[in-house]
């Protein structure tokens, strides 16, 4: 290990933390979920009603639940199964991504100002 | 004794397909943590032996070979995450390439300074090829995650040159 090896790697840590302070800027309450498959905006689902969603990804059927605000992938085909293990979300800075399904599902804030969260 | 140019050959030829075989080996064990995707990323201990032991132009042949020829066993060539692999590579060998050539990193910030640019590579392919600008918030995960696993392959790629030498002069026949 060099001197300025160490400088890498504090640099790096310095910059993966600064990245990280956007995330805590956006405080909208979260109201609407956008589904979206292979780009194309297949649904959106107000969060304020549970309930329980059906779309077809490209590997089958994607189940979509809702339930206190918050969106979840329940059952769907991938070989690793990332976005149901997910679980919950409810945050508009987490999306829930499907790659093998080329799904993504979005939450939106109330006011539809989306550069204020990704800044 | 002079070593021939096809010995030189055989060696890197190994050591390619010794990458493929970590790379499909890994590829069968996902390591879940919080981020879903993050690899070790062992395959690149090749590259950088291959860096060390021989130099820059055989590390960028070994490195992008590897690549292809893994996709092609695969069966993902030129599919999306083929496209993830070769961007990320790509940037990976570009980054290795500055910091060995400027001679003041020691081959753990080489690795870590790989390890980093594979994850900016990866995050910056998935926002282009699919529009997600969110994917950027990945971005300080992965990067901190990838300075352990670049820490991780530089020590592993150190003991390999330690056991297995390999004079500069005599390889780059």
């Amino acid at each position: 290990m060099k001197k300025a090896d160490g400088i890498l790697i504090i640099c790096l840590m310095i910059f993966s933390v600064l990245s990280l302070i956007p995330l805590f800027n956006g405080s909208i309450m979260p109201s609407t979920a956008v589904v979206k498959i292979r780009n194309e905006e297949i649904m959106r689902i107000d969060l304020s009603q549970d309930g329980d969603y059906d779309v077809d990804g490209t590997l089958g059927n994607v189940h979509i639940s809702v339930k206190d605000g918050s969106v979840a992938v329940t059952q769907e085909n991938s070989p690793n199964h990332y976005c149901s293990m997910q679980g919950y979300v409810d945050s508009v800075n987490t999306p829930i991504v499907c790659l093998p399904n080329d799904t993504v599902i979005t939450i939106e804030g109330a006011d539809e100002e989306e550069d204020t969260v990704i800044s | 004794m002079r070593r021939s140019p096809i010995q030189k050959m055989v060696r890197l030829a190994m050591l390619t397909a010794a990458g493929i075989l970590l790379q499909l080996i890994e590829s069968f064990f996902p390591v879940v943590m919080i981020v879903p995707g993050y690899k070790l990323g062992l395959a690149n201990i090749v590259g950088l032996y291959a860096l060390y032991a021989f130099g820059l132009r055989e590390m960028v042949i070994v490195t992008l070979l590897r690549i292809v020829l893994a996709a092609l066993g695969q069966g993902t060539l030129f599919s999306v995450a083929f496209m993830l692999s070769m961007a990320g590579g790509t940037l990976a060998i570009c980054a290795m390439a500055a910091a060995y050539k400027s001679k003041i990193f020691s081959i753990y910030g080489v690795s870590v300074a790989g390890a980093a640019a594979h994850s900016i590579g990866q995050v910056a392919a998935i926002t282009i090829l699919y529009q997600q600008y969110f994917m950027q918030l990945y971005l300080p995960i992965l990067v901190a995650l990838s300075i352990v696993s670049g820490l991780c392959i530089g020590l592993l790629t150190h003991s390999l040159l330690k056991r297995m030498p390999m004079d500069k002069r005599q390889a780059a026949v």
